[in-house]
């Protein structure tokens, strides 16, 4: 990677960082610093032709600067590795020459790299240190980019799927084939209920596409009755995909609006923070003590895929949650295994999940309190994070 | 060394004053965006590698030497473009795209596998006896290599630091004619490496301050000579001569073009609030 005069733009990013927060700038801009704080002296490794020297390296947790000489005879690459994947590396260190780089680094085991990619790899141990952990407590908007950027990109990846998955829907509606159409139906919910925390946000949208007959005052005659609903009752109320077709057209080019829509949506750290315990809440007071397809009784297949929906922001969250508050990572992680386990608790023998009908009230209520439970977890999140 | 410390932060915040003005002060969330697009141009490529490794491999199977000569070129372009990406996975970019001179025993040795493996094989070795295995090997790889990166939170700094770096490593060790030393088809995974890193310049150009227009102007510029430069060489097909026919001179034009490329481009995490 290029990094000419790298430290130089840290510090001249770090000052202009001070300047911003001195002048009242956000909150963001204030808590970031500690961690460009300059190492202290380098830590040589020289590469010879068959390995690291040292081979072994320790070092406290925190930002930390290494000067890699290179003594082989050839050019080489320097790499840190955690696992399998590069923390930092510096290319093309021709023979004779030494660079230096400088890489934050959190306790844990780490492999170096030495040269040719047959010869031994060496190790670094990183110590548990003040440093690190302040690092790491230290939560930035820079660290919330990566995992927004991840959550537009399900979002995206979701929408599509939702809209192919209302096509087959339509297709099967299309040719009459009320079995497959039913079963089309059943798979359409599950990427619309992974984007849900996100689009039930979206009301004018929510209302076409996702309304109950419940909230109607016409009911199932309403005009309103639009969206996934209103196929589900022709499917499964009335058996017959007959004067669907409407229904279903309006369905995917809702979805495609959704999708558009979602696509623009501006992410920010505290929109997601927020999104997993509110759907959470959402299941535990309405969803799951109502039910939610009140036709074609598929609910808990759909939260299942809700509780997917929440684990893929709870895992974007977690490394951060993991620096400012461990425990609480831990808590939320186990109230999620208990929420899936719970539900996973009602399959059937043959793997599958019973109609909602079937599912008695005590396990209803068992549904709800861990949902609850794991409610209450990530409404701590925010504060949690952000009392750095 | 806390004095020391606010000292040098003075004196930097006074340079920053002067020469390095560009400099944003913290990242924005305008970046969630082109971060974004970014994973998404990176699955929809790896997604085709893993398509043209399966036809590749399908020719390398069926004993099709020229059949699988005239797809290689071809096949590597999707990996060529997210070489940024595809380099964080360590394991996988050796086993993938390591060269026989990155091993103690060259092209003799057992841990030399992947494209330029193949490469070897059906250039030099001229036959499809001997690579059966490393092309079962690759197409595993790239699999594993899409459904990694499919699960991949991208780091900001290896997506903004990626134009830089594709640059820079096509400037050390590529433009010099040494990566596809056995096929000659250097100039297709150049067109690669290129496009990989206008991609990345593209989706942030929008988030450029205003008042960058000299910088856009000079970076477009220089990706305008470089593709101009690489259309002389285009083939009726779609592909790309020989490097045996680069002229000096046009070698020489690439090879400035690309130095200055990394270097400019490499100022796009400060100037993002990522330094």
């Amino acid at each position: 990677m290029a990094r000419t005069n790298r430290t130089l733009l840290n510090l001249c990013v770090a000052g202009s960082a001070l300047l911003a927060a001195a002048g009242g700038g956000a909150f963001w801009y204030a808590v970031q610093q500690t961690a460009d704080r300059p190492a202290a002296a380098a830590t040589r490794v020289t590469v010879s032709a068959g390995a690291c020297t040292p081979n072994t390296l320790t070092l406290p947790g925190g930002t930390r600067r290494f000067e890699i000489v290179n003594a082989s005879d050839r050019p080489i690459e320097w790499e840190i590795l955690d696992g399998v994947m590069v923390v930092a590396e510096r290319e093309n260190i021709a023979p004779g020459f030494h660079q230096q780089m400088e890489v934050p680094l959190q306790p844990g085991d780490y492999d170096i790299t030495c040269g040719l990619l047959s010869n031994p790899r060496g190790h670094l141990h990183v110590t548990v240190s003040e440093e690190a952990s302040a690092a790491a407590a230290n939560v930035t908007l820079k660290d919330f980019l990566g995992p927004l950027s991840e959550y537009r990109v399900y979002l995206v990846l979701e929408s599509r799927k939702a809209v192919q998955a209302a096509e087959a829907l339509r297709a099967a509606i299309a040719a009459n084939d009320l079995p497959a159409a039913q079963a089309a139906w059943r798979a359409a919910r599950l990427p619309y209920r992974h984007v849900e925390p996100l689009a039930y946000r979206l009301s004018d949208l929510e209302n076409a596409i996702d309304p109950s007959a419940a909230y109607l005052a016409g009911r199932e005659a309403d005009p309103g009755f639009t969206g996934y609903h209103r196929i589900e009752y022709g499917l499964f109320a009335e058996e017959s995909t007959q004067g669907l077709a409407p229904a279903a057209d309006q369905l995917v080019a809702d979805l495609e609006t959704l999708g558009a829509r979602l696509k623009e949506m501006t992410l920010t750290p505290e929109l997601l923070m927020s999104l997993p315990g509110a759907m959470a809440g959402q299941l535990a007071e309405a969803q799951i003590p109502a039910g939610e397809d009140a036709y074609a009784g598929d609910d808990l297949p759909e939260f299942a895929a809700s509780l997917e929906g929440i684990r893929k922001i709870a895992g974007l969250l977690g490394p951060m949650l993991e620096g400012a508050d461990p425990a609480l990572g831990t808590e939320i992680g186990d109230a999620l295994g208990r929420a899936e386990a719970g539900l996973a608790k009602l399959r059937g023998a043959d793997g599958g999940y019973p109609p909602y009908g079937s599912v008695p009230q005590e396990a209803r209520d068992a549904l709800a309190r861990d949902m609850a439970a794991l409610q209450a977890g990530f409404d701590r999140i925010e504060p949690a994070i952000g009392m750095n | 060394m806390t004095g020391n410390f606010l000292k040098t932060t003075v004196l930097a915040a006074g340079l920053a004053g002067w020469g390095l003005s560009a400099l944003a002060a913290s990242p924005s969330l305008e970046l969630v965006a082109p971060l974004a697009d970014y994973k998404i141009y990176v699955a929809e490529n790896t997604a085709q590698l893993v398509a043209d490794t399966t036809g590749l491999v399908d020719a390398i199977k069926a004993g099709d030497v020229e059949g699988a000569k005239a797809l290689f070129a071809a096949t590597r372009t999707s990996y060529e473009k997210i070489e940024p990406i595809a380099e964080l996975f360590a394991d996988l970019d050796v086993s993938i795209d390591a060269r026989a001179d990155d091993y103690e025993k060259g092209e003799a040795d057992p841990a030399f596998t992947g494209f330029h493996r193949i490469e070897y094989g059906l250039w030099v070795e001229g036959s499809t006896d001997g690579i059966q295995d490393y092309a079962d090997g690759l197409l595993a790889d790239v699999t594993d290599l899409d459904s990694r990166i499919a699960a991949l939170t991208f780091p900001p700094d290896a997506v903004v630091g990626g134009a830089a770096a594709l640059m820079e490593e096509v400037a050390a060790t590529k433009i010099s004619g040494e990566e596809d030393r056995y096929s000659r088809t250097d100039l297709w995974d150049f067109d690669a490496n290129f496009a990989g890193a206008k991609e990345i310049y593209e989706l942030l150009k929008p988030l450029l301050a205003e008042g960058d227009s000299a910088f856009t102007a000079k970076v477009d510029g220089n990706f305008g000579t470089v593709e101009e430069v690489l259309a002389k060489y285009r083939t009726e097909d779609g592909g790309f001569a020989s490097y045996e026919e680069l002229s000096g001179s046009d070698r020489a034009l690439l090879s400035a073009k690309v130095n200055t490329l990394a270097e400019d481009l490499s100022t796009l995490e400060a100037k993002l609030g990522l330094g």
